[in-house]
C-alpha cells in the first residue's frame, strides 16, 4: 500500500527519447510512433531565423498524471480503468472493450491503442515490471541522463519525492479541471 | 503555464510512418525463418520483462563511443532489458535511448550470423555460407573469384604492406591493430580522420593533451559547434544540463542550427558556418585589449605570448571585424568575452569532440585552447581538466620486421601532388588520412600495389565523404575481409565476411577511463554468441594459426634477414618472431584479469561490478535514487599538474614555428578564404548526429528507428515556402559529386542559405531490411575536401542545390 507520484525536474529534459526507450523495452509496448506511454511535449520555434524565442521551443516531458480524480476511469463503462492498492491508474485488459470514452476523457492525451492486447493502454508506474518484482523505480527514472524523474510514495513523508516536494516549488497540469494529478513539475 | 502535452504534436514532430510492409524481404543473407517473420509484424516483438528477479550482468554498451555502463537483465538465456549501471564515474547512472535499443542489435534478424564468400560479382551482395575453415581457407588461398594472401604476397614479393588495415572506433580495436603490427604492414587508416583528428590534435600541441571539461562545476560555458544536448557525451551531457537556465551555470550555445542544446541554453547565437575561428580571434583581442586574462598564469604558462598578442591587435581583430565575418553582433563578443573573464577559471570554452567542419579547423582549436588558457582554466576546477587515469598492465603484442615491408603508402611533402605517394596534408598522424588515402589509390598513385584489405567494425562506404570513390576503391581491392556484425554498405564489397557477435555477446579488453573521477571498466559478456558469430579475438586466433605458417614460407623465399636469421638460430626461433598467433594465445577474460592483477580484488570486482577503481567500497554511495558518489571532493582530480600544460615545453605554445615549414600558419590567423560564401540558388550543406541514432552503425535497429523512422532535410521556412516545398516532400540534394533524396522539414531553425540533415541513413546494402534505402545519405552528397593539416575530411564545405522531385 502506497500512494504513488512523481516529480519531474522538466528543466532537465534534453528530449533524447532514454525515458521512451527505457519504457517500450521495460513493458513491452508496441512499436510504432503513436504507441507510447510516455513522451516530450516540445513547443514549436517561434520566430524568424535567427531572431528565434529560445524559451518557445521547450521540452516538456509527459505521460499519464496519474489522477486522483482520473476522467478515464470516471467514464469508463465496464470499470476496465481503475486505482490499484498503490493509487495507480491501472488498465485491465479482459475488461477494456476498446469504446475509447477513456481516450476522449483524458485531458492529457495520455491513452493509447495497443492493437496486440486490444487494449487503451497507458502509463502504469511499471507496475507490471519493476514494481511487481519489488523495485522502487520506474525505467524512465531509472535510465534517464539528466535525471528528470523521482519516483515516490506520496504519504512517505521521509521519501525523497515527499521531500523534494515539500523543499520545491512546483505545479501540476491543468489543475483546474479538478483532475488532482500526481505528476509535479518542478521549478 | 501552458505545457506542450499533445501526443499528435509529437507525432508531428517525429513523422509517423507505418514501417511495416514497406521493403520488401530480399535479403540473402538471413535464413529461412528469419525471413518468414520479416515482412510480418513478428519483427516487432517486444515483450515485457518478466515478474521474477533475473541475472544481472555488468557490462559496457557499444551502441555509440561512450562505453556507458550498463546491467544486463537475463531471463531464460535472453536479454530482456539494459539498465544503467550506477557505479560508473563516467556514465553516472544513466543510459541513453541508444543504450536501451542495444538488445535489438542482438535480435536483429539481419544480423551476420555465418561466415561467407562472395559468389557473385563484387558489390553484388551475393554471398554463400562456408565454415569457419573454408573462409580461413579463402583468405589465404582465394576462390576463383578473388586471390588470397597467399597470391598476393608472393607476387608482391612479401611486401607486407601490400594489404591496408582499417578500423572503426571500439574497445576491440586494440585486438585487431595486434594483428595489424604482427602481419607487418604500414597501411593502416581509422577513424580520426573522418573524426576528431583535429580537434585532439590542435588541443594536444597548444596545451599538451585533449583536455576534458568539467561541465559539473563550470559557471559559464560556451558551447560552440557542439550539440552535447543530441550528440551526447558522458559524462558532460549529463552534467551541463542539470545547471543550465538561470540553475548555475550559464550556457551561451553558438551554432548555425537551433539544435535541442540550443533550447537548453542561455543564450543561443547564429554563426555563419566556418567562421568560429574570427569569433574566438574577436573572443580574444577583448581579452587582450581590455586586459581580463590571468596575468601570473600567461607569465608562468606561456610561450610566444607577445607574438600572440602583435599578431591579434596588429591584424585588429575586433568584434566589429568579426561581426560581419561571423554574423554575431559585436556587442555580443564583447559581453561573452567580459562575461567568460568575470567567471574564469570556472569558465569552459568547450573543446567538443565532432569531425571536422572546416579548413581551418585546426587553427580554430590552437586558437580555443589559447584563448582558454589566457583566463588560467586550464587543469582547475569548473575549466579544462587533464584529470588521471589508473594505470593498467599492458600484454606482450607482436611486431615483427619484414624486410620487404614497404613504408606507408604516402610519402613526405618532398613528392609533389600527382606523383605516386603524394601527400596532401602536412602531418601523418597515426590513423592517417582516409580520403587523401583512398583518392591516391583510385587515382593510380601509390608507390606500390595494394592489393586487399582487413577491415574491422568499420563502414567506409558510409562514413566518409564521396561514396562514389570508395566504392572504386572496394571495387578495386582484390581481396576485401570484413570482420563485422552488420551487413552494411561495406560488406556487401566483401569478399570474405567474417561475423563478429554484438558486444553483449562478448568480453572486451579491460579498459581504464581517465577523468576527474578515474575508473576501469570491462564490458562483460552477457549471453554467448549467437549463430556461428565469434569475438574478433577468436576469428583472429583462428585466421592467423590459418595463415601464420603459410605466410611465414613467402617471407621465407624473400626475406633474406629471415633467411640470415634461420641460418644462425635455426627455423623454430626464427618463426617464433613471426608467429602471428602469439597475441591471440589467450582468452580475453585472461588477458583482463592479468592487465589489472596489480590491484587486489579488482578481476573479481570487475567480473561481478563491471567497474573497479581503489576505495571504491568507501568512496562510492548512493546520495538519493538519482544521484550518487564517486569520489569525495577531495579526492577527485580536478588539478593534476598545477596547473601546468603537457607540452613538452610545460607552456602553452601561442607559436608553432616548426609548422611554418611545412605551409601551415605558426598562429591562428584568419584568411579571407575562410569566408563563408554560398551561390546564389545554393545551399551550403550541413551534417550532424542526434541522440537516437549512432552514424550509420545503428540505421538498422527497429526501435531507434521507431523514435525516428528516417531522416529529414531541414530547410529554412521561408525559402521551402518560395521553392512549394512542403514538409514531408521528397526533396532531391545534389552537389558537384553525386546526388541524394528525401523528406522535407521547413523550420526557422535554420538559416535561409543552408540546409542540415542527420548522417547515417540512405543505405544502400539491400541486406538490412530497415536502412535500406531509408532516407538520404548524406556522403553521397558531400564533397571530398581535405583539411590541410592531418588531411581530415571537412564536412560542411559543400554546395548543394535541392529541388522538389
Amino acid at each position: 500500500m502506497a500512494n504513488y507520484g512523481m516529480a519531474l525536474d522538466y528543466k532537465n529534459c534534453i528530449n533524447c527519447s532514454a525515458c521512451e526507450t527505457a519504457c517500450k523495452e521495460e513493458n513491452g509496448i508496441l512499436m510504432g510512433a503513436d504507441k507510447h506511454r510516455i513522451w516530450v511535449g516540445v513547443g514549436e520555434i517561434e520566430g524568424q531565423y535567427p531572431l528565434l524565442d529560445i524559451t518557445s521551443n521547450a521540452f516538456h516531458p509527459s505521460q499519464c498524471q496519474q489522477c486522483e480524480n482520473a476522467p478515464c476511469e470516471e467514464v469508463c463503462p465496464t470499470h476496465a480503468t481503475y486505482y490499484d492498492d498503490n493509487g495507480i491508474v491501472r488498465v485491465d485488459p479482459d475488461k477494456c472493450i476498446l469504446c475509447s470514452y477513456c481516450m476522449n476523457a483524458c485531458p492529457y492525451d495520455a491513452r493509447y491503442v495497443d492493437d496486440r492486447t486490444m487494449t487503451v493502454d497507458k502509463c502504469n508506474f511499471c507496475s507490471d515490471t519493476r514494481l511487481a518484482r519489488g523495485e522502487t523505480t520506474t525505467a524512465c527514472q531509472t535510465t534517464c541522463p539528466t535525471k528528470v524523474r523521482t519516483f515516490g510514495d506520496l504519504d512517505d513523508p521521509e521519501s525523497e519525492i515527499s521531500i523534494l516536494l515539500r523543499t520545491r516549488e512546483h505545479y501540476s497540469l491543468k489543475t483546474h479541471l479538478g483532475t488532482k494529478p500526481k505528476l509535479f513539475y518542478l521549478t | 503555464m501552458e505545457v506542450a502535452i499533445s501526443r499528435r504534436k509529437f507525432l508531428q514532430g517525429t513523422v509517423a510512418m507505418s514501417v511495416i510492409g514497406a521493403t520488401v524481404a530480399t535479403n540473402l543473407l538471413s535464413d529461412e525463418h528469419d525471413k518468414s517473420s520479416k515482412n510480418g509484424k513478428n519483427i516487432f516483438k517486444n515483450s515485457q520483462t518478466g515478474s521474477q528477479r533475473a541475472q544481472e550482468v555488468a557490462t559496457l554498451c557499444e551502441m555509440c563511443v561512450n562505453k556507458c555502463a550498463a546491467l544486463a537483465r537475463v531471463e531464460s538465456g535472453a536479454i530482456t532489458k539494459l539498465n544503467p549501471n550506477p557505479k560508473f564515474p563516467k556514465s553516472k547512472n544513466m543510459l541513453c535511448a541508444r543504450g536501451n535499443a542495444g538488445i535489438q542489435s542482438v535480435y536483429d534478424p539481419d544480423r551476420l550470423k555465418y561466415p561467407m564468400i562472395r559468389i557473385g560479382e563484387k558489390g553484388e551482395g551475393k554471398f554463400k555460407r562456408v565454415t569457419w575453415d573454408e573462409a580461413y581457407e579463402a583468405i589465404l588461398n582465394g576462390t576463383d573469384k578473388f586471390p588470397g594472401l597467399s597470391k598476393i604476397l608472393k607476387e608482391e614479393e612479401d611486401n607486407r604492406s601490400s594489404m591496408l588495415f582499417c578500423a572503426g572506433e571500439g574497445m576491440a580495436e586494440h585486438t585487431f591493430k595486434q594483428f595489424y603490427q604482427a602481419f607487418g604492414s604500414s597501411n593502416w587508416l581509422n577513424h580520426s580522420s573522418i573524426c576528431l583528428q583535429t580537434v585532439a590534435s590542435g588541443y594536444g600541441v597548444t596545451i599538451g593533451a585533449y583536455p576534458q571539461a568539467d561541465l559539473d562545476n563550470a559557471e559559464y560555458i560556451i558551447m560552440a559547434g557542439a550539440n552535447r544536448a543530441e550528440a551526447i557525451v558522458t559524462p558532460d551531457t549529463m552534467d551541463a544540463f542539470k545547471r543550465t537556465k538561470g540553475r548555475g551555470a550559464k550556457l551561451i550555445c553558438i551554432d548555425p542550427r537551433f539544435t535541442n542544446t540550443a533550447a537548453k541554453a542561455d543564450k543561443w547565437l547564429a554563426i555563419k558556418p566556418g567562421t568560429d575561428l574570427a569569433f574566438v580571434l574577436a573572443l580574444t583581442y577583448v581579452t587582450l585589449t581590455e586586459n581580463l586574462f590571468n596575468t601570473s598564469y600567461v607569465e608562468q604558462y606561456f610561450n610566444g605570448f607577445e607574438e600572440y598578442k602583435n599578431s591579434v591587435l596588429s591584424n585588429n581583430y575586433t568584434p566589429e571585424w568579426a561581426e560581419p565575418i561571423t554574423g554575431i553582433k559585436a556587442k555580443e563578443i564583447y559581453a561573452i568575452a567580459r562575461e567568460f573573464a568575470a567567471h574564469a577559471p570556472k569558465a569552459v570554452y568547450y573543446p567538443g569532440r565532432r569531425s571536422t567542419f572546416a579548413s581551418n579547423d585546426f587553427q580554430l582549436r590552437r586558437a580555443m585552447a589559447i584563448f582558454q588558457s589566457l583566463h588560467g582554466g586550464i587543469d582547475v576546477k569548473g575549466g579544462l581538466i587533464f584529470g588521471s587515469k589508473l594505470p593498467i598492465k599492458e600484454h606482450e603484442g607482436l611486431a615483427p620486421l619484414y624486410e620487404k615491408a614497404q613504408a606507408r603508402a604516402i610519402t613526405k611533402s618532398t613528392v609533389k601532388k600527382g606523383d605516386a605517394g603524394y601527400d596532401d596534408c602536412a602531418v601523418v598522424s597515426d590513423g592517417g588520412s582516409w580520403i587523401s588515402w583512398r583518392n591516391r589509390y583510385i587515382e593510380d598513385k601509390m608507390p606500390y600495389k595494394v592489393r586487399g584489405m582487413f577491415c574491422y567494425k568499420h563502414n567506409p562506404m558510409m562514413n566518409m565523404p564521396n561514396t562514389a570513390k570508395t566504392a572504386q576503391m572496394l571495387k578495386k581491392m582484390e581481396l576485401v575481409v570484413t570482420i563485422d556484425t552488420m551487413p552494411s554498405d561495406t560488406v556487401m564489397y566483401a569478399d570474405v565476411v567474417l561475423p563478429e557477435c554484438t558486444y553483449l555477446e562478448r568480453t572486451d579488453p579491460v579498459t581504464t577511463f581517465g577523468g576527474v573521477e578515474p575508473s576501469i571498466a570491462v564490458r562483460n559478456k552477457v549471453i554467448e554468441p549467437m549463430y556461428e558469430t565469434k569475438p574478433v579475438i577468436e576469428i583472429l586466433k583462428g585466421l592467423t594459426t590459418k595463415i601464420s605458417k603459410p605466410l611465414f614460407e613467402i617471407s621465407k623465399q624473400f626475406d633474406s634477414d629471415i633467411q640470415d636469421s634461420i641460418e644462425s638460430d635455426g627455423e623454430e626461433d626464427t618463426y617464433a618472431e613471426f608467429n602471428l598467433t602469439l597475441p591471440f594465445l589467450h582468452t580475453q577474460e585472461e588477458l583482463n584479469h592479468h592487465a589489472v592483477s596489480m590491484y587486489i580484488g579488482a578481476a573479481e570486482q570487475l567480473d561481478r561490478d563491471g567497474v573497479f577503481y581503489p576505495n571504491m567500497d568507501v568512496y562510492y554511495k548512493a546520495l538519493s535514487v538519482n544521484e550518487h558518489q564517486y569520489y569525495p571532493e577531495n579526492k577527485k582530480s580536478y588539478t593534476v599538474n598545477g596547473g601546468k600544460p603537457k607540452t613538452p615545453s610545460g607552456k602553452v605554445e601561442c607559436v608553432l614555428a616548426s609548422f611554418t615549414q611545412k605551409g601551415i600558419d605558426s598562429m591562428p590567423v584568419w584568411k579571407d578564404a575562410y569566408e563563408f560564401k554560398v551561390p546564389a540558388g545554393k545551399f551550403k550543406l550541413l551534417t550532424g548526429r542526434h541522440a537516437q541514432f549512432t552514424q550509420s552503425g545503428t540505421a538498422n535497429n527497429a526501435m531507434l528507428r521507431d523514435l525516428m523512422p528516417e531522416n529529414f532535410v531541414w530547410i529554412n521556412k521561408r525559402i521551402a515556402q518560395e521553392k512549394g516545398i512542403k514538409f514531408a516532400d521528397i526533396v532531391e540534394i545534389s552537389s558537384s559529386i553525386g546526388k541524394t533524396r528525401l523528406k522535407a522539414y521547413p523550420t526557422e531553425k535554420i538559416a535561409p542559405d543552408q540546409v542540415f540533415f542527420v548522417h547515417g541513413f540512405g543505405g544502400e546494402s539491400e541486406a538490412l531490411t530497415w536502412a535500406y534505402k531509408n532516407g538520404g545519405n548524406d556522403n553521397a552528397v558531400i564533397e571530398d575536401h581535405i583539411e590541410p593539416v592531418y588531411g581530415a575530411a571537412t564536412m560542411h564545405e559543400t554546395n548543394v542545390e535541392i529541388r522538389k522531385v
